[in-house]
């Protein structure tokens, strides 16, 4: 009968919490956005099962000794995961829009206003009881940003305990942005803004492409460090591709290793997603101030075009100011979208390139800031 | 409250820290794009661009294709011709 009831105690059945079963709920919702609706499936099917995983009662996936505790503290707890994506998405980055049309930098940084005016909202939810402090806010804000790995190489530093919340949060709103952007980016321009058509972008030559990493490089030692281990992970990604001497390197960190990364760094964040750290009033606050941060962001960018435009002779089409909050290509492909909705012969995208690897700078320099000031 | 307020106060320098400090970077980065990356371009034109000014003095050349760079030659300019001019039109 001892055994018996031995047996009893060490199935799932007798063990599981409540909060287990509805963090299991949760990753089960992340694999449905993922599978049924597309929604970044290649973070949110390694997260969504390891959020299943980490919540298996008596399995102890993420105590000590078990497989996830190892991959968080190997790879999320020291920064190298989203270091290794952030060298692969250098790799496939191409920086030749933004040469060709250096004032799209402006708006690359404009943009990045939604990450810094969060840093309030998330002081002002002090005010309704949620218990957040400036590093808190800080790794909140950064989700404004729009760029995974930054939000979580932030979180990871600063409030590891929100971790799994914003990483959540940045995924499902960069995956939201056809559909939060869009109205914002209407409601902030005229038909004949939205119209405007830009000159054909000047030819950039391979010297120029080569040199601008080592440059981006260099003033970031000069002027920031502490966002030198992003934005040299993501420059020597960029060098590699650009070069042209490693095409296998480059070939390796844009496709096998960030593959393999990212299976890892889905596992990690997943397994922050516990009930005890997940299901509390701060996930739902994180949330809001995600959606508030990815809205700021968008309109601080279209609006820095519509300055610009008062100023500049050459024109550009404000819709273009949206896709500086990072989240490539997605936000490019959205400005692109809402501009031929407005006139069919504007082709937007490469334009709005520019703005968007801007805002993947701007945002890594904004990381810095905040890791720099309040880390 | 005293320490909200605080908090605010902190807020609003790292903002104000923040925007101008990211304002300042990539202004910086607009000028060495302005200034050093287009006179290398002048300085250092793609091979591309360089074969086919080279080709115009030896036009009669076949390359390993078969294909003759004065075929090369006519066909860009076309695209360029046909890109200028469907441009204009717009």
């Amino acid at each position: 009968m001892d055994s018996l009831k031995l047996l009893w105690m060490s199935t799932g059945l007798a063990n599981f919490e409540l909060g287990q079963v509805i963090m299991m709920l949760v990753g089960c919702g992340l694999l449905y956005l993922a599978i049924a609706r597309n929604f970044e499936p290649l973070l949110l099917v390694p997260m969504g099962f390891g959020a299943i995983l980490t919540n298996i009662p008596a399995a102890g996936f993420s105590e000590v000794g078990g497989l996830l505790h190892y991959i968080y503290y190997a790879g999320i707890d020291t920064g190298i995961f989203p270091l290794l994506i952030f060298m692969g998405v250098g790799a496939m980055t191409d920086f030749g829009a933004l040469i060709a049309n250096p004032k799209t930098l402006l708006l690359g940084a404009a943009a990045q206003f939604g990450i810094f005016a969060t840093l309030f909202g998330a002081i002002a939810l002090n005010f309704v009881g949620l218990d957040f402090s400036m590093k808190d806010a800080s790794a909140i804000a950064i989700i404004g940003g729009a760029d995974g790995p930054t939000a979580i190489f932030l979180a990871s530093k600063l409030a590891p305990d929100l971790l799994g919340a914003i990483a959540v949060a940045a995924y499902s709103y960069m995956a939201l942005v056809p559909i939060i952007q869009p109205p914002i980016m209407r409601a902030l321009t005229t038909e004949d803004e939205r119209k405007i058509e830009m000159a054909q972008l000047r030819h950039v030559t391979k010297v120029e492409k080569i040199i601008f990493p080592l440059g981006v490089l260099m003033m970031t030692i000069f002027f920031l460090p502490a966002a030198t281990p992003l934005v040299g992970m993501f420059c020597l990604g960029n060098l590699m591709r650009e070069c042209g001497v490693v095409d296998r390197l480059s070939s390796t960190a844009q496709n096998e290793l960030i593959n393999i990364v990212t299976i890892f760094l889905g596992l990690g964040v997943g397994s922050k997603l516990s009930a005890d750290q997940f299901l509390n009033a701060k996930t739902l606050g994180i949330l809001a101030l995600g959606a508030i941060a990815f809205s700021i962001g968008t309109a601080t960018g279209v609006l820095m075009a519509k300055l610009m435009n008062k100023f500049a002779k050459e024109k550009v089409n404000p819709l273009i100011g949206a896709a500086g909050v990072s989240a490539v290509p997605m936000a490019a492909r959205v400005a692109n979208k809402v501009g031929l909705e407005a006139n069919p012969h504007n082709f937007l995208l490469m334009h709005a390139m520019g703005p968007n690897v801007a805002g993947v700078l701007g945002s890594a320099v904004a990381a810095g800031i905040l890791l720099a000031l309040v880390g | 409250m005293e320490n909200l307020q605080q908090l605010f106060i902190e807020a609003g320098t790292l903002m104000l820290a923040g925007m101008v400090f990211v304002f300042t970077f990539l202004g910086l980065l607009i000028v060495f794009i302005k200034v050093v990356l287009v006179r290398l371009a002048t300085k250092f034109p793609d091979a591309i661009v360089e074969s086919r000014a080279s080709s115009k003095k030896n036009n009669k050349k076949q390359d390993g294709n078969g294909v003759s760079p004065a075929v090369v030659a006519a066909i860009s300019s076309a695209v360029t011709q046909y890109r200028q001019q469907h441009s204009a039109q717009k």
